[in-house]
């Protein structure tokens, strides 16, 4: 397993309000790893920032085996590079049909002039079938995403993210607004992709951590508290303090 | 069997289907921009039996080149989300390119006439001096500006008409887009372009002859012994084939991928971005190419209305044409021509003394007076009650199979 992303003493202030605290974290490929943290520990600022939306004060962020610095590109170079985001709420295009969702996500070229001219090959019909097999969606592909419910709008998310076939995902709160078995599937999905890519869940559900069963990273005030098993950080006396004890 | 994978190469119905298969709304605008072709050319005084006068066929050609800027419109506003307000200024501008060969020519003509009598033939010096002593005398000139320069060249200003409209709006969206504008901003920010060009025309020293505009730009150079209801019918077919085109040209566009990404922009643009979708490109590649399609309407406009100048390119005009797309129905192609054809015909009817005024007894009410309340009126009734707007009626005919 070598190291994917290294995110070194990043620092970012909001209006006096440093969100980000010399936060520095690493996660190799393939692994899977979970991160908590009480509201406001900056989770999704360290996801803003790793996705290029935020530039932070100081610090690094590096990416791959040529240590390329992240914080020099836009969202989109950094997409395409290779990092695939799902948001806390599920943002699909609510107005386009599941099939147009996912054949946006694949990755084919990103150009105007190449999008202008594409027309699905039978490649890319057999990865949207296939894709939407993965998530359960094979019956729902021409019907519009809007009409989906809130379970099914998460993993149509969830399966344009795996289109873009990326190397490490950044998976906000999956979970929220699922049934128990739809929270099931949902982590399967994830230890699945997990084997081949590097997989990063945020998620505040300890339940659905201990179903991932991997390395879980705590975040508080902006800063790693702790890391290492789940049983191993809910031991930790700091974590109880800020985090489980209340 | 969720997880059952197909292995065949057997592709989805939808995807193998021809364009126009799966876009029947084209074959039928193609059709019935067919049939009022040649229904208005069997009725014209020029080519049939005359119940249609000249001045109608104009209007009538003038307002098929106002569907074509409102499609171009509805693909940047409806599609891709920029509320636009100022791609009359494109428009303007290629009347403005096209208006200079014309009056450039027709001009030279006529000055070479008048001095070939004489018993030593002219100079090209003397010709081109009294050509701009011609145009420019009115606003106090007799210098040809150098924007005229080519102004003799008809494949110059031809160019130009695509070129101005092009690179100004390449420029200007370049900066607005890649500061990342959005919103109200941009819509403010486009106000401010179509106003500063037209502040700018309005002076006598721009080259452009100031609030007098280019004028008698009906008479066509070297077709200038052909009478305007030849004339008329040539540029109405003109107007219905740039129409037909351009509405091709833009379906093919937005029926595809490229559309899904515009949509997905106009949705949400922070998403499309994490998609590694470079936003930015795309809006300056439909920002411009929008910018062309409105300069290449503004040239079939302006020389069926015979004259322009800086007025049309008043702010006003850009946000008439957000009002007719809004009230035909944006996000639909078609439903940017009916908006822009019915509005912009009723404002004709209305402003024009052919709507009978209404005598209420206590109050006499004077179309001319009150056409813009109507419009306004009519404008938030379809916002609050239609958003859709009147395309979205055919939503009711044609239902979608489940």
């Amino acid at each position: 397993m070598s190291t994917l992303l290294e995110v070194s003493g990043v620092s970012v202030t909001f209006d006096g309000f440093r969100a980000i605290n010399n936060l520095s974290i690493a996660i190799g490929e393939p692994e899977l790893r979970a991160v908590i943290g009480p509201n406001g520990a900056g989770k999704t600022t360290f996801m803003d920032i790793v996705t290029g939306k935020t530039k932070p004060d100081e610090g690094k962020v590096l990416w791959g085996e040529r240590s390329v610095n992240l914080l020099n590109y836009s969202e989109s170079q950094i997409a395409k590079m290779g990092i695939g985001r799902k948001f806390q709420k599920p943002t699909v295009f609510e107005d386009q049909s599941v099939r147009d969702n996912l054949a946006m996500a694949l990755a084919n070229k990103r150009g105007p002039f190449s999008v202008l001219i594409w027309r699905p090959t039978d490649r890319d019909s057999a990865r949207i079938e296939e894709l939407a097999a993965e998530v359960g969606l094979s019956e729902r592909l021409d019907d519009s995403a809007g009409i989906l419910s809130h379970g099914q709008k998460q993993w149509l998310e969830i399966g344009m993210l795996l289109a873009q076939d990326p190397r490490l995902l950044l998976v906000d709160e999956p979970a929220a607004g699922m049934t128990p078995a739809e929270r099931e599937h949902t982590t399967d999905l994830l230890k699945r992709a997990a084997k081949t890519r590097a997989v990063m869940v945020i998620e505040h559900d300890m339940e659905f951590i201990r179903r991932l069963n991997c390395r879980v990273t705590v975040l508080h005030e902006g800063s790693v508290l702790a890391e290492g098993s789940l049983d191993h950080v809910t031991g930790n006396q700091q974590v109880i303090d800020v985090y489980l004890g209340r | 069997m969720p997880f059952d994978i197909p292995r065949t190469t057997a592709t989805p119905a939808a995807s193998k289907r021809s364009f126009l298969h799966e876009n029947p709304s084209v074959l039928w605008f193609m059709g019935l921009l067919g049939v009022f072709t040649l229904g208005v050319t069997i009725l014209s005084e020029g080519f049939g039996i005359g119940l249609i006068s000249t001045n109608l066929v104009k209007i009538l050609g003038m307002t098929l080149c106002l569907c074509l800027i409102a499609i171009a419109m509805d693909v940047v506003w409806g599609y891709c989300g920029i509320l636009s307000l100022g791609h009359f200024a494109f428009f303007g501008l290629g009347g403005y390119a096209i208006g200079m060969w014309l009056m450039y020519a027709r001009t030279e003509i006529n000055i070479r006439d008048s001095l070939g009598r004489g018993t030593i033939p002219p100079t090209e010096l003397e010709v081109s001096e009294a050509v701009a002593a011609q145009i420019f005398g009115v606003v106090g000139s007799s210098d040809l500006p150098l924007i005229w320069t080519f102004a003799h060249s008809l494949t110059f200003q031809l160019a130009m008409i695509v070129l101005v409209p092009g690179l100004l709006a390449l420029i200007f969206g370049w900066l607005a887009f890649r500061s990342r504008v959005t919103g109200v901003y941009l819509s403010i920010l486009t106000q401010a372009m179509t106003l500063a060009l037209s502040l700018y025309l309005f002076q006598n020293d721009t080259g452009l002859r100031g609030n007098n505009g280019l004028s008698g730009l009906q008479n066509i150079p070297g077709a200038l012994h052909v009478p305007q209801s030849v004339i008329s019918m040539w540029f109405f077919w003109a107007s219905a084939f740039a129409l037909g085109a351009g509405y091709l040209l833009f379906a093919w566009v937005v029926a595809g991928k490229f559309g899904s990404v515009i949509r997905a922009i106009r949705d949400n643009e922070a998403r499309v971005r994490f998609l590694g979708y470079n936003v930015e490109g795309y809006k300056l590649f439909v920002f411009t190419i929008t910018a062309v399609v409105s300069g290449i309407a503004g040239a079939l406009y302006y020389p069926q209305a015979g004259i322009i100048n800086p007025a049309e390119i008043a702010p006003i005009a850009s946000i008439y044409l957000a009002v007719w797309v809004a009230i035909g129905g944006r996000g639909r192609l078609y439903g940017a021509v009916i908006g822009a054809a019915f509005v912009s015909l009723l404002s004709s009817w209305l402003t024009g003394g052919g709507a009978p005024n209404i005598d209420l007894g206590f109050y006499r009410i004077v179309w001319t007076d009150w056409w813009l309340v109507l419009l306004g009126l009519g404008f938030v009734a379809v916002t609050l009650f239609f958003p859709k707007g009147i395309g979205g009626l055919f939503d009711y005919l044609v239902r979608k199979k489940p």
